[in-house]
């Protein structure tokens, strides 16, 4: 049985059947949940695709990003662009979004990576800063008064099946030699080059990676909101995405999910509330983080606690046999 | 014959210079020891060595190879391993995580192997792990495998540095004080780590400040001054030179003492 699961094929085969399950899953409850409550799941997604890719830059690398709501808005613009001006396919469009915000997590990769924690904080919040100036002032995008006419293409079982398929890369990248030297990177920088990780080509794959997960979601989002304006994709934003992966535990992909479902949700389920709602909202953040402060999966590594118990004690044993 | 050459390396710092015309050479398979008062440069060697520092003057070599210019993170591929003064473990990470980081320079694997999982990746995956416990079982950490690095004692945090080091098998493995910090016992088995370390092949260089621990072991010492070789030669040749008793005790009365 073990055996049969480590063989290539079968797994790319439970990997599919995965993503189709998902995809007939989300279909079904697109069907049975009221529009209200599946726009809150759209939403969940979506910040989830987004908050993937942040925490991988932000939890996995340890680069401190304050500007993924400029990577959100280049996709979102790029992909509406694609399929408004250029009749692409949306899927494409999607594609486009995310390879361009990705090309733009390269070119500022570059010049501030060598920057390291509040500075590159600051810079990458002065980069987000002059994308959505950029974006204001361009004639394309239709300036401040907003992008218009973006077909609601995407659909509820799409983008359960991207955030899924999101999640499987993450889990498979940190498992993996890239992975690891990007949880290196954010221990010990020193220490890392001298064991012979070329810090600034990882941080550089970080970026990009990061970036194209934050652009995808914002082409997701362009094509379910079927209007975007600049100001979407403020500073706000990107502290929206940054609570997310911060509450959910940096580093953890549990954890990127259940902040994305916790925050995504709260607002709306304290919309009784009215005037009061925001404030709640504050509090509640405040009261996680005081007992949770390392985030409400940080601390908590499932895959180790599962391989402590399963894997340890054969070991042990091994060990006393030589 | 000679796997590490060091020829006239000289750096300054503004006017300081923390290292002046160094020539040294270390051989295939000895544990040689620097060693010099607070401030001689000994770490100042070692980051020129592993390329964290770039020489003002002169070269330095590994088997014929050019070191200098050579960014930090190639030297590991090279063959040179090493340790830190204060210990730079990844301490959120696992010990095994550690010491398979460690084999990072032996990797080939990229994004695309990462996101594919073809068998070439597994295997690769599981040469690493099964090297990565060798090792430990070698430095007697493999009983924590799972083990966060930041919850093991200070001397298993310094083995571990050790073991991560070890891990992608160096030509030459530098070690910053590894004694600094251990008890009496902790230290005579490290001196027979580094011994067995050094039965596998691997040359050692250290920087130390543990005499008992550096007389003991070391085939090699070479002493360091103000920047400035002042001494090399066998630990009891070292121990009798005037210029390196005027160096840690200053000259005159105190000289018959450390004669024994």
């Amino acid at each position: 049985m073990k055996k049969l699961l480590n063989n290539w094929i079968v797994q790319v085969l439970l990997f599919l059947s995965l993503l189709g399950l998902t995809a007939y899953g989300s279909q079904m409850i697109n069907d049975i949940i009221p529009p209200y409550l599946l726009m809150i799941a759209f939403f969940i997604g979506i910040n989830l695709i987004m908050a993937l890719g942040l925490n991988l830059i932000t939890g996995v690398t340890g680069q401190l990003s304050l500007g993924h709501a400029a990577f959100m808005s280049i996709g979102a613009y790029s992909s509406a662009i694609a399929t408004v001006n250029f009749d692409l396919p949306f899927l494409l469009g999607v594609l486009i979004g995310g390879l361009i915000a990705s090309v733009f997590g390269v070119i500022i990769g570059f010049p501030t990576l060598r920057l390291t924690g509040d500075y590159l904080a600051i810079s990458t919040l002065g980069f987000a800063e002059i994308v959505r100036v950029q974006f204001t002032n361009m004639k394309i995008t239709n300036g401040a008064i907003g992008f218009l006419g973006i077909e609601g293409s995407t659909t509820f079982p799409i983008v359960m099946t991207i955030a899924v398929l999101m999640i499987c890369l993450m889990v498979w990248l940190e498992n993996s030699r890239n992975g690891r030297a990007m949880l290196a990177i954010r221990e010990d920088e020193v220490a890392s080059s001298a064991v012979g990780i070329n810090t600034t080509l990882y941080k550089i794959q970080a970026f990009a990676i990061g970036a194209f997960c934050a652009g995808v979601g914002g082409a997701l989002f362009a094509h379910t909101t079927t209007f975007i304006q600049p100001t979407d994709f403020g500073f706000q934003k990107s502290v929206d995405i940054l609570s997310i992966v911060v509450l959910g535990g940096l580093g953890s992909i549990p954890g990127t999910i259940i902040g994305a479902i916790v925050l995504t949700a709260a607002p709306e389920i304290l919309r009784p509330l009215s005037n009061y709602r925001m404030i709640v909202y504050g509090l509640l953040l405040v009261v996680i983080m005081i007992f949770r402060p390392y985030g409400l999966m940080g601390g908590v590594n499932l895959r180790q606690a599962v391989r402590r118990a399963m894997m340890f004690p054969k070991k042990k044993q091994a060990g006393r046999e030589e | 014959m000679s796997l590490l050459t060091l020829d006239n390396v000289t750096i300054r710092f503004g006017g300081l210079t923390a290292v002046d015309t160094v020539n040294l050479e270390i051989n295939q398979g000895e544990i040689l020891a620097l060693i010099g008062p607070n401030g001689a440069g000994k770490s100042t060697v070692f980051n020129l060595i592993t390329s964290i520092y770039q020489p003002t003057e002169g070269t330095i070599s590994l088997a014929g190879k050019p070191l200098v210019g050579i960014p930090t993170h190639k030297i590991a591929e090279m063959g040179i391993t090493r340790t830190f003064q204060t210990i730079r473990l990844f301490s959120e990470l696992s010990v095994l995580d550690n010491v398979k980081i460690g084999a990072h320079c032996r990797g080939k694997a990229g994004l695309f192997q990462a996101f594919t999982r073809l068998p070439g990746m597994k295997r690769e995956e599981a040469e690493i792990e099964e090297k990565a416990i060798k090792a430990l079982e070698f430095l007697d950490l493999a009983t924590k495998c799972e083990e966060m690095a930041k919850n093991l004692s200070y001397g298993e945090q310094r083995r571990l540095e050790i073991a991560r080091a070890l891990v992608s098998k160096p030509k030459l493995l530098l070690l910053d004080e590894p004694a600094a910090g251990m008890n009496p016992q902790e230290k005579v088995v490290l001196m027979e780590m580094i011994r067995r370390i050094r039965d596998t092949g691997i040359t050692i260089f250290l920087v130390e400040h543990d005499m008992k621990l550096v007389m003991g072991i070391s085939e090699r010492i070479a002493v360091l001054d103000y920047g400035k070789l002042i001494a090399e030669g066998t630990p009891l040749e070292v121990r009798s030179n005037n210029a390196v008793i005027e160096a840690y005790l200053g000259s005159g009365k105190f000289k018959s003492r450390i004669r024994r």
